[in-house]
């Protein structure tokens, strides 16, 4: 059986205020089980940056709530969001972020390094995630000095090197040509495949899409496609969903025929 | 995030932007120069004043006269405008001496721990053997319970039936045929003493002089305050006194001076004490106190200096750390959205202000060290030639560590501005930020 491990119920995020109101998500319910590789499609301004900024916790939704393991996220302290966000999810983005004038290694050890892990420890571990990514000969390398494909994967090792639960994506070869472009998914999806880490990538490219296990299809701030729904593992949610009369009976049979 | 890993990581970032870190640094550095080598030039000089506080009696000594006889000395240079003549008051200033009576009421006052009386003593002159040559000499008592400051051999022996013993100058002792001033101590030398009555009527000044064979005891350093005064002890003084006053009246031979050892918290009460039985008491400080007040103008004056200095270095810092922050602001996202706190963020930007004012005090103790230790020689081997134990400028190291710990608590201020910028950054927006 497979569990929920992030779900969102009529999730709604505006910006601005009253006649600059701007609504980026119109209320968006979704559950996503642990071990899932999910693609959020959608064009630029559909608000996928968006959900996934409120999915990883780097945001508030002005409405609606996200449970992360079943625990609502808006009643955590700043603190534990921070601990989760530092212990259970990895980010890959689209311009890399990386500290240019520091080592390759020192830029896998940073998530370690705020966690507080010790130095040999934490050397230790980055070294590990870069050898996954194949990259442990470059790890005194000056993080300038690589190419963008080494770059992503460098990104990578730093997304993995906390061990997450889950990665978020954020256009991962959005920056770079289609062969390292490939080797990069290839990393991706192998850290899903193997490890069971839950892979959230957002995405215009379609083919990336198309090599996730579910695709979730954003437009105007609201779901518009989604093959897989929205599953009731959450009693809790029956109650809200019943209310705002959102819940598809189609899809509830879907889920329960999956899970036998 | 350890709290090493913060110190560290701010260090490395002040290496990333060299010049502006440089410069930064450079203008605390004036700063801290200024006020480091302000300190430790204080330090010499106050340590200088001790050392002659020492030389004078210490911090628990007084000399008296008459009260009367201090306001017309006063009158004399002008100080205190036209005085009124009335009967009552004793105003010849020939006839004001300590009386009995005041003794009494003085030996009575709470923290006065020996009082003496100085009878007058007076000497023409002092020679060697291995000088022809005779030298003027002013003498003071060494009063007992108090020690001074020798620079050889040791304090004359305070005790009424002792030997004869006088602590010279080692200005005199050169010029007395001691080329090598240690040698004077315990060698013997000749004090031509003079009879107040006999000299009335002398027609030459040796017929009415005694030479008084005397011991050294040891020599002082010379300073500004000694005067290059001798001491010489309780029985000498006496002797002089007695041969000062031989044939005449005892009514005449009476006493202006009087000293006293007393605990130093209580000085200034036994002060207004003495003051009302009529007794003018000074202490040493109140001697050396002018001078003392003029050098700390001079040093609060660059003080302020330093500390405009440092003032216009926290303009400094906060500019520095704000371009830093604006630079860094993907950094700044990335850290948070990896799961830095705010607090963590506010704490590495504030790590870093403090080690600019680390860098600064550092650099600010080394040059103005090194520039203290040149002075110092200079100072010795030129206008401070005459004053060997006055160093120019002393470093303290436990003054030295706070006034670093006070500039980068400074820097601390100035960077919190920034630094709260920092923290208060969303990392969305700052991830956005191109």
């Amino acid at each position: 059986m497979k569990n929920v491990l992030l779900s969102t119920r009529d999730l709604k995020k505006i910006y601005g205020k009253r006649d600059s109101k701007f609504e980026a998500l119109k209320g968006i319910d979704l559950d996503i089980q642990t071990g899932e590789s999910v693609a959020i499609i959608g064009k630029s301004g559909s608000g996928k940056s968006t959900l996934m900024h409120l999915l990883a916790l780097l945001d508030q939704p002005t409405e609606g709530t996200i449970k992360l393991n079943g625990k609502v996220t808006s009643k955590l302290k700043q603190r534990r969001l921070n601990r989760l966000r530092n212990k259970e999810f990895g980010f890959v983005f689209q311009s890399f972020f990386m500290n240019s004038n520091d080592t390759v290694l020192n830029n896998v050890i940073l998530p370690l390094k705020i966690a507080g892990v010790r130095r040999k420890e934490r050397r230790r571990r980055a070294m590990e995630a870069l050898k996954i990514v194949e990259l442990e000969d470059k790890a005194k390398n000056k993080a300038n000095d690589l190419s963008g494909g080494q770059k992503q994967r460098v990104c990578i090792a730093r997304a993995i090197v906390n061990n997450p639960k889950v990665i978020f994506a954020d256009e991962p070869t959005g920056n770079l040509d289609s062969a390292t472009g490939a080797k990069i998914e290839e990393l991706l999806f192998g850290l899903n495949r193997d490890k069971g880490i839950t892979l959230i990538v957002v995405t215009h490219d379609e083919e990336l899409a198309e090599k996730c296990s579910r695709q979730i299809r954003i437009a105007d701030g609201q779901v518009v496609e989604d093959d897989k729904g929205i599953a009731k593992h959450d009693p809790s949610f029956i109650e809200d969903a019943n209310a705002d009369g959102m819940r598809d009976e189609n899809h509830t049979k879907e889920i329960e025929v999956e899970e036998q | 995030m350890r709290v090493l890993d913060i110190i560290h990581d701010a260090n490395a970032n002040l290496w990333r932007s060299k010049l502006r870190s440089f410069l930064t640094i450079l203008a605390i550095f004036v700063g801290s120069f200024t006020i480091i080598l302000n300190s430790a030039i204080n330090a010499g000089v106050n340590d200088f004043m001790d050392k002659q506080i020492d030389n004078m009696g210490g911090d628990g000594y007084l000399e008296m006269m008459p009260t009367e006889m201090y306001e017309s000395a006063m009158n004399m240079m002008g100080n205190n405008g036209p005085q009124e003549y009335t009967e009552d008051k004793d105003n010849s200033n020939a006839s004001s001496y300590i009386k009995d009576d005041q003794i009494e009421k003085a030996k009575k006052i709470d923290g006065i721990k020996v009082f003496n009386v100085l009878p007058n003593s007076t000497a023409d002159y002092v020679t060697s053997k291995k000088t022809d040559k005779r030298y003027r000499i002013n003498i003071n008592l060494v009063v007992e319970g108090i020690s001074f400051d020798m620079s050889n051999g040791a304090t004359p022996n305070t005790d009424k039936n002792a030997d004869y013993e006088i602590a010279v100058n080692e200005d005199l002792a050169k010029a007395l045929g001691y080329e090598n001033v240690a040698d004077i101590v315990g060698e013997t030398i000749q004090i031509a003493v003079p009879n107040n009555l006999k000299c009335y009527t002398a027609t030459k000044r040796s017929e009415c002089q005694t030479i008084v064979d005397v011991k050294v005891s040891g020599t002082q350093a010379p300073g500004i305050l000694s005067m290059g005064g001798s001491r010489t002890n309780l029985a000498l003084w006496n002797k002089i006194n007695e041969i000062n006053y031989k044939g005449m009246p005892a009514e005449m031979n009476r006493s202006y001076m009087a000293t006293a050892d007393v605990e130093p918290e209580k000085i200034k009460d036994i002060q207004k004490s003495l003051e009302e039985i009529g007794l003018k008491a000074m202490s040493v400080e109140d001697e050396v106190g002018m001078f003392k007040t003029f050098f700390d103008a001079i040093l609060i004056v660059f003080n302020i200096f330093g500390g405009i200095a440092l003032a216009a270095a926290s303009i400094g810092i906060i500019n520095t750390l704000f371009m830093a922050v604006q630079e860094r602001t993907r950094e700044i996202g990335l850290d948070k959205a990896l799961g830095m706190s705010n607090g963590k963020v506010f704490l590495s930007f504030s790590a870093e202000a403090i080690m600019l004012g680390f860098w600064g005090s550092l650099f600010g103790i080394i040059v103005s060290y090194v520039v203290g230790q040149v002075a110092n020689t200079v100072a010795t081997q030129t206008f401070l030639s005459d004053f060997p134990t006055f160093k120019l400028a002393i470093f303290e190291p436990l003054t030295m560590i706070s006034i670093a710990l006070v500039i980068m608590f400074i820097a601390f201020l100035a960077g919190t501005l920034p630094a709260r910028r920092a923290s208060k950054k969303n990392p969305i927006d700052a991830l956005r930020y191109e």
